[in-house]
């Protein structure tokens, strides 16, 4: 979202109100050490640092070459009878979507996740149309009725309480009250079963787009993803352009590692291949098929010192083991993307000016460095991402000091290493939060910034 | 034949992932397998394109053509993946892959020399000019979006059976 100057992110306060809200507290404390669970469960006996160093090889050649991917993913994604549109901007975006929308005369268009279509604020366009758009994941269903956003790229209203959800539909789907999950979720399998059998048109995102075969890939459990993708006659796909594999025999190495870093799953329940629109004669696929290839600012993030963001495949690992995103939960972020991985983009996408208080949301611990799967160099960027904020005199007289003195002192290794423990201390949260809940902060890493980076 | 060990990984990782696996030694007994596995469904889509499709004995009062009306589609899956416990549905030969999706039970039926030990395998061999829609299926639809719940059967099948023939 860009803010107009002035309008920046008001994140301490919104932290401070999310450590007050109790219940919030809870649901964040009990979905991370899951997650958590989870994830370190589903890494034992694998080789999972020489698949990640893989990963990271293979989407540093893409990010060093998106507009090869996307000219290549064109022509082959156009052979195949699907029609590709490369974008600038959000608004260029929008625009054109709810043109083939309208177009088509589609009125009733069913959503599967896409976190770039939250990025551009789609759904309120096309409701501003006249459009009616339900989003068909159960996390962004109960979101989407509550008038809310997701808190979470995978798990979008993991701040939310059973008991909160049970009494939504209550009150919004008119049905009995029940905390149960499996109960919740065969209302909402009823609800969602007719609007995708009478839906006009689909919107989907993707998790990859694969140059040498012009395929979009999703990732999906619920089946959701299966059933816009398959069944009304129109399918526009929303996803952006640093997001290619550069060959269709790269995929069993994301699908390795996506899932067991996103869910702890081997595998996600479904994974489907879409190679163009439907044949004549066939009996599978939407007939007429968009592909939205959206640029919205990583061009330029692409040829900046802050690239590496771009290798993110968007598994939420990063944001599973912040001590920051566990304590306050997404929405405290105002960005689209919550977690390490979004302070970082969305200091990129919305421009420091607006966003340099999101660079709060860190104690540089690297416990997000660490869990990713593609080797995102996520401390590096932040401690950078800092400076450049020191630099550009977006902060505080005090920790400017702090962080001048560290300028100086990464310079010189000597000093650098002594000043490890002055360097931790800039901890830029412990300020405003409570004595309490600073002590059940884990603590910054004793290990030093220059093994890491070494 | 494929080697054993293969099917031996297949049917453990499929087990894994909560689909039910069943190995069955030829036509005669996958009939009897599928006899009693179909016994309580009402509506059984089956749409016979394939040779083991075409083996399989389907109750004619109980079959129907559509799938959007059916309990249980019984489908013959191109592959199979050992290391994920996968059955791989495509649209080619005029498959709509999304028969195996509506009802709530999934019957794939794999043959044992169509089962791939690794992704990698299954992937390089597939080209450069795919059909429409891959699927991989892993077991039942699933979501764990409320609490993090585990919760079997959100949009798709919540039973999914494999015949290893
Ligand atoms: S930065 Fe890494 S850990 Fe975070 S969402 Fe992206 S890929 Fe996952």
């Amino acid at each position: 979202m860009k803010r107009g100057s002035g309008q920046s992110i008001n994140f301490r306060d919104n932290a401070r109100r999310a450590i007050e809200n109790t219940t919030l507290r809870r649901a964040m404390r009990h979905a991370t050490e899951s997650f958590r669970q989870k994830r370190s469960d589903a890494i034992v006996g694998i080789p999972f640092e020489e698949w990640r160093e893989q990963a990271s090889e293979l989407r540093k050649t893409v990010i060093g070459d998106i507009k090869g991917y996307v000219d290549e993913f064109a022509v082959n994604a156009t052979k195949r009878g699907a029609i590709v549109h490369r974008l600038k901007t959000a608004g260029d975006a929008r625009d054109l979507i709810g043109a083939i929308l309208k177009d088509n005369g589609a009125k009733n268009i069913v959503k599967s996740k896409s976190m770039v279509t939250e990025e551009i604020h789609l759904n309120k366009h096309l409701e501003s149309l006249g459009l009616r758009v339900i989003e068909t994941d159960l996390g962004e269903y109960i979101i989407q009725i509550a008038g809310e956003t997701p808190s979470h790229i995978i798990v979008p209203a993991i701040h939310k309480s059973r008991e909160q959800i049970g009494r939504l539909f209550c009150e919004k789907l008119s049905c009995d009250f029940s905390d149960d999950p499996a109960v919740l979720t065969n209302t909402a399998r009823g609800i969602l079963r007719q609007e995708f059998l009478t839906a006009d048109a689909a919107i989907s995102g993707a998790n990859c787009y694969i140059a040498d075969t012009g395929s979009v890939v999703l990732f999906t459990n619920e089946g959701n993803g299966r059933m816009v993708t398959t069944l009304p006659p129109l399918h526009i796909v929303v996803t952006s352009i640093e997001k290619a594999l550069p060959s269709i025999e790269n995929l069993p190495l994301l699908m390795r590692l996506l899932p067991r870093s996103a869910t702890g799953q081997t595998l996600t329940s479904y994974l489907s291949i879409i190679t163009g629109a439907r044949m004549p004669g066939a009996a599978t696929g939407a007939k007429q098929l968009h592909i939205v290839l959206l640029d919205n600012g990583r061009s330029e993030i692409a040829n900046g010192p802050y690239r590496e963001i771009l290798k993110c495949i968007k598994c939420g690992a990063c944001m599973n083991v912040c001590p920051v995103y566990g304590m306050i939960g997404g929405h405290a972020y105002d960005s689209t993307y919550p977690g390490p991985m979004g302070v970082i983009l969305s200091t990129l996408l919305n421009g420091i000016e607006n966003a340099h208080p999101l660079l709060d949301a860190t104690t540089l611990c690297g416990a997000c460095a660490e869990a990713c799967p593609v080797k995102v160099p996520l401390l590096k960027l932040l401690y950078e991402l800092r400076e450049m904020r020191v630099d550009k005199g977006y902060n505080k007289t005090a920790e400017s000091l702090g962080m001048a003195g560290f300028g100086m002192a990464a310079k010189n290794a000597h000093i650098f290493q002594a000043g490890q423990t002055s360097a931790r201390a800039l901890w830029p949260l412990a300020g405003f939060l409570s004595p309490l809940t600073v002590n059940r902060l884990p603590k910054p890493t004793n290990r030093t910034f220059r093994r890491r980076f070494s | 034949m494929k080697n054993e060990e293969v099917v031996r990984i297949f049917m453990e990782n499929s087990a894994k992932v909560a689909a039910r696996p069943i190995r069955v030694n030829g036509i005669i007994h996958m009939n009897e397998v599928l006899g009693e596995i179909l016994a309580n469904e009402s509506a059984i889509y089956c749409p016979g394109i394939s040779e083991l499709e075409k083996a399989a004995t389907i109750d004619t009062e109980r079959r129907v053509d559509a799938y959007t009306d059916a309990t249980v589609a019984v489908e013959e899956s191109v592959a199979g993946i050992a290391e994920t416990g996968s059955v791989v549905v495509t649209s080619a030969n005029g498959r709509a892959v999304q028969a195996s999706l509506l009802p709530a039970h999934h019957v794939a039926i794999l043959s044992a020399d169509n089962i791939f030990m690794s992704l990698d395998e299954f992937f390089a061999g597939l080209g450069k000019t795919p059909p429409t829609n891959i699927t991989l299926i892993t077991g039942p639809s699933r979501t764990a979006d409320i609490e993090l719940t585990l919760t079997i059967g959100v949009h798709g099948p919540e039973k999914v059976s494999i015949l290893v023939v």
